[in-house]
């Protein structure tokens, strides 16, 4: 922990408000502020830190980490390229945020199951990732839990199955929809309250997937973690990784050389390319629109396939490492991207004329699916889908990490908030990412690829811009082995502004709308 | 920025887009001949993602992309577990999926196949022994194929839906 200039001390002062609480703020590892807070300190602060437009962005808790309580609670707040930490000690008791702070509320939920955690005041307390079959009292997270198989009923009573919200009235129905889907999709259940054909309410329920990332990660060597940073989500491998790794290094001071930055950012770039590409295509289906679609899936094909011939994997895994990367990419293999990608570009550009000079697709995409401007800070939708609704956020713009403080994007921005918006930014994205690989292949340096490994006790917080949005990661070293690895992918927080797209439109505009976000449950799931 | 407008204003004639894979070809038309033999003429597939990071329902997608378009072989996904020959299976399998993947193998007709596609629904993979998962599909579903991989490419798959034909004709 280190103090502060007097110019942060003054914005953090701007921040919270009082003089004598800046005082005793501190400089974590990767910028970020930590400023521990009393039992009476804390609410007054939060309607602070609210009223000044604070994002809370991440909610997480811990045990063992203060000496004068069980649990301590970080309430992560982002207000432009400042991070502040509010950590809190909690017993098993504690007060709700989430009517000040919607985000809140799922975090909390996670909270109560993951540590069991009760906040006091919150609207919500039905149990989130763990299901009607755990048991109760169960809560994974704990330290005296050791990571074992455990027993589940094999059945649930009706009277004991979730309680969805009820939307009552004449004429309203619900329709049931998932876990399982009718097409290839990941798992998780929707009900909808209808009228007629318009959707009156949604309601979404996730955590089908929960594999229990988080626990698994406790007590590994950090290096040993990398393959489950990569499982979080299969298209965001190269993100997770690197926020994982970024977090690592930071704690140990390790500066990563050129190189593996110069590599690693073109990776970031490509999952973003693909994944992009992907949610596309799968608009177009979803309108019934195959030429355009077919257009998408074709160069998404291509992409995989160069991912292969670069790294030997077509979802980019097994190259980012703690120091920078396990293997080299020479650079005969990386001149191969440059005309690859010059031809990319002029395909994507037709496929893109080919969609948007159709009418009757952006009579399907607009305007479908909106999320109003007002929702993007409370909920904290970040990636395309903030940025289309009017939202300026943008990891690599506002907290560079790697090159991308030489290399920074343009941010992409639309008000409409609609399907069309979504699309159209995506396809921007899609070809500044081309143009940013190609001043990276430009510029790259030659060099080694990795720091020597450097492994020290320590936190810190990082934040990387997957395709989706902020990817938030923090890492707690103790004695050489991850003591707590937190993951809180951009879908997380997104996922409940789904809920709000689709009031008012029809029951087959949803799956419209759910592909022009394409969230990830397996990354919301953990 | 992209602008619409533009592009309404100015459209493009859309050129032939040549996406032929010789590998692909030749296991498409052995798979192909393989299903006439043992299903007669279509292969229908119901894919349950059980706890998968999705990397895998990314490449079952990707079958159907215009470099496989694997429909042309015979291979349908279809939308319910009713009209399905066979549960490809992805992911270790969650507490939380259980009841759900036990109900669709449930609404499935015999004769019926499982498949496990990817490492972590063949053993359980990296969470193996873990709390959240029971282990991989054979905990709770009959699994007649195991297909490897993280993920295993959509040439893998086919390759595997080719021994799974194979196997099929062999135990009749």
């Amino acid at each position: 922990m280190a103090p502060l200039s007097p110019d942060e001390k003054a914005r953090v002062r701007e921040l919270v408000g009082s003089a004598g609480i800046a005082e005793r703020i501190a400089r974590g590892c990767n910028g970020e502020y930590y400023l521990t807070v009393t039992g009476t300190e804390f609410g007054p602060l939060v309607t602070a830190l609210a009223a000044r437009k604070c994002a809370l962005i991440g909610l997480f808790c811990t045990e063992g980490f203060s000496p004068s309580a069980r649990f301590t609670l970080f309430y992560v707040f982002e207000k432009c390229s400042t991070i502040l930490v509010l950590a809190r000690d909690s017993g098993t008791l504690s007060s709700s945020v989430a009517s000040l702070l919607p985000s809140a509320s799922w975090f909390e939920r996670e909270c109560r199951d993951g540590f069991g955690i009760e906040f006091e005041g919150a609207f919500d307390e039905r149990r989130l990732f763990l299901h009607e079959t755990y048991p109760e009292g169960f809560h994974p997270l704990t330290r005296e839990f050791k990571n074992a198989p455990i027993e589940t009923r094999a059945a649930v009573r009706p009277e004991e199955e979730y309680p969805f919200r009820k939307v009552n009235g004449e004429g309203v129905y619900q329709v049931p929809v998932g876990p399982v889907h009718a097409g290839i999709i990941e798992p998780g259940h929707f009900r909808f309250s209808v009228i007629g054909e318009k959707i009156f309410n949604l309601e979404i329920r996730m955590f089908y997937k929960h594999r229990g990332i988080e626990k698994l990660a406790e007590g590994k060597v950090p290096a040993a973690v990398l393959p489950i940073a990569e499982s979080v989500s299969g298209d965001e491998s190269v993100a997770n990784a690197t926020a994982y790794c970024c977090a690592v290094e930071k704690i140990a001071g390790t500066v990563v050389p050129d190189r593996a930055w110069y590599i690693r950012t073109i990776l970031l770039e490509l999952e973003r390319i693909q994944s992009h590409l992907g949610d596309q295509g799968g608009m177009l289906v979803d309108v019934a629109f195959p030429l355009g679609a077919s257009q998408f899936a074709v160069l998404r094909e291509e992409v995989l396939r160069m991912n292969a011939r670069l790294t030997g994997s077509r979802f980019l895994r097994g190259m980012v490492a703690p120091g920078g990367l396990f293997r080299d990419i020479e650079n005969d293999r990386l001149d191969t991207l440059k005309p690859f990608l010059m031809l990319f570009k002029k395909r994507y550009r037709v496929g893109l004329k080919i969609v948007l000079s159709t009418t009757s697709v952006l009579d399907r995409f607009s305007p479908t699916g909106t999320i109003r401007k007002d929702l993007v800070r409370p909920l904290n939708i970040t990636g395309p889908a903030g940025r289309a609704s009017g939202g300026r956020m943008d990891v690599r713009a506002d907290h560079p990490y790697g090159v991308y403080d030489r290399y920074a994007p343009a941010v992409r921005t639309l008000q409409d908030g609609d399907v069309l918006a979504r699309f159209t930014v995506k396809a921007s994205e899609i070809l500044d990412s081309v143009d940013l690989i190609g001043r990276l292949l430009a510029d790259m340096p030659s060099g080694a690829i990795a720091a020597p490994p450097a492994i020290r006790d320590g936190y810190a917080l990082m934040l990387v811009e997957s395709a989706r949005g902020q990817n938030l990661c923090w890492v707690w070293i103790r004695n050489g082995v991850i003591e707590r690895y937190k993951v809180r992918t951009a879908s997380f927080c997104t996922w409940q502004a789904v809920e709000h797209a689709v009031q008012g439109e029809i029951v087959p505009d949803f799956p419209l709308i759910n592909k022009s976000l394409n969230l990830s449950y397996a990354g919301t799931d953990l | 920025m992209v602008n619409v407008l533009s592009c309404l204003l100015k459209p493009d004639v859309t050129e032939e887009t040549v996406v032929r894979d010789e590998e692909i070809e030749a296991i498409g038309r052995e798979l192909h001949k393989e299903i006439d033999r043992t299903f007669g003429r279509s292969l229908a597939i119901r894919a349950l993602d059980t706890g998968s990071d999705n990397a895998a329902e990314i490449e079952l997608n990707n079958l159907s992309n215009p470099y496989y378009d694997a429909e042309r072989f015979g291979i349908t996904f279809v939308a319910s577990p009713r009209h399905a020959d066979v549960l490809v299976v992805t992911g270790a399998v969650t507490h939380n999926m259980a009841i759900a993947a036990q109900k669709t193998y449930e609404a499935m007709p015999a004769p019926r196949f499982v498949v496990a596609v990817g490492d972590d629904a063949c053993t359980g993979g990296i969470f193996a022994g873990t709390y959240a998962v029971l282990g991989g599909a054979e905990k709770i579903l009959p699994v007649d194929l195991k297909i490897p991989g993280n993920p295993p490419s959509p040439a893998e798959i086919l390759v595997g839906l080719l021994a799974l034909m194979r196997k099929a004709q062999a135990s009749r």
